[in-house]
């Protein structure tokens, strides 16, 4: 009998919540750039923002982030939600995998905002959260009336994936 | 001498942990050198930082590298990101042969859409730069190298000769 062996890799909750949080990120500092917002605020938060998000990952409690887009006439749009979707463990990709060319392509499409649009980051929970420093209770933005685009996964990991939806 | 290190990005590191690995691994290579002060590097990688994390998290880092140019070191860093960071073997050791650098520049690359952010990030900040870096075939110590290519090749020649 011939001697085999096996490799077995496990990843953990970690892994997944810091690959999707840099994905996110990632995907909203290339959205913002695009946009010409300013992205200051965006660049001096980052720290803590990545944190929070992939804290909230890691304990499953969050349900999507959300970025809108607050134009100088009082109208939000676009609104781009990254939702998040749990897998039980054992059951996703095992793999880390992210559609950034996609993305860039996606990019070229959104439709340009006037001078002066402000942004606005908010997540949704789908169970209690651990709070985190400098994210504090907010209401989201009417989606009323916006059209929706649906890009499909953006990122995915072991035990969970994010994807995107664009309403404009 | 051209150097290439790649570091671990995300799943083994999120994209500030990520910065901060480099930081270190810039701030120890060019410390090697008496002529220059850690401090100075550490504050201008610190300028850096914002646009530095938003290189890493967009994955740009894994395809533009950052290059270090201290002649002699001229030195590439790249991230990896994704299933190849969880094993990558990795090298955040100094690299060698800065101890007789002088004159250095970290060069930041300028992908779209966030070059218009580095370049704001780097403006005015001594020893950053957007700019792409000069070829490494213009440094000093690879033109000694191709000095020695070319007294090979008159070797041979009259090598020729004689027979």
């Amino acid at each position: 009998m011939s001697p085999t062996s096996t490799s077995v890799s496990t990843y953990t909750r970690t892994q997944t919540a810091t690959y999707l949080t840099d994905v996110v990120m990632g995907a909203i500092a290339d959205i913002l750039s695009d946009l010409k917002i300013d992205v200051t605020v965006l660049y001096r938060d980052w720290k803590q923002d990545e944190a929070a998000i992939a804290a909230w990952i890691e304990e499953e409690s969050l349900q999507q982030v959300v970025l809108e887009c607050h134009q100088p006439n009082g109208t939000v749009a676009p609104i781009i939600e990254f939702p998040v979707a749990y897998t039980e463990t054992g059951k996703g990709d095992a793999t880390f995998t992210a559609d950034r060319a996609a993305l860039a392509r996606y990019r070229a499409k959104l439709e340009r905002v006037p001078s002066g649009t402000t942004y606005g980051l908010i997540c949704t929970f789908r169970k209690a959260r651990t709070p985190q420093p400098g994210w504090n209770p907010t209401t989201r933005a009417s989606t009323d009336g916006l059209k929706s685009l649906k890009f499909g996964t953006l990122g995915s990991a072991p035990h969970a994936a994010v994807s995107m939806r664009y309403l404009h | 001498m051209q150097r290439h290190r790649q570091v671990a990005a995300a799943p083994q590191r999120r994209a500030s942990e990520t910065w901060d690995a480099i930081c270190e691994l810039v701030v120890a290579t060019l410390d090697r050198s008496p002529h220059i002060v850690a401090s100075d590097v550490a504050a201008a990688m610190d300028a850096a930082s914002t646009v530095g994390r938003v290189l890493v998290a967009g994955g740009h880092l894994d395809i533009h590298a950052l290059v270090v140019v201290a002649d002699p070191v001229y030195l590439n860093i790249t991230t990896v990101s994704g299933i190849a960071a969880t094993n990558l073997d990795e090298d955040l050791g100094p690299v060698p042969g800065g101890a007789t650098s002088s004159e250095w520049t970290i060069h930041l690359p300028t992908p779209d859409p966030v070059g218009d952010a580095v370049r704001s990030a780097v403006s005015g900040v001594s020893h950053l730069s957007a700019d792409e870096p000069p070829g490494e075939s213009t440094s000093k110590s690879s033109m000694a190298e191709q000095a020695g290519v070319l007294n090979l090749a008159a070797l041979a020649q009259r090598a020729q000769e004689r027979e």
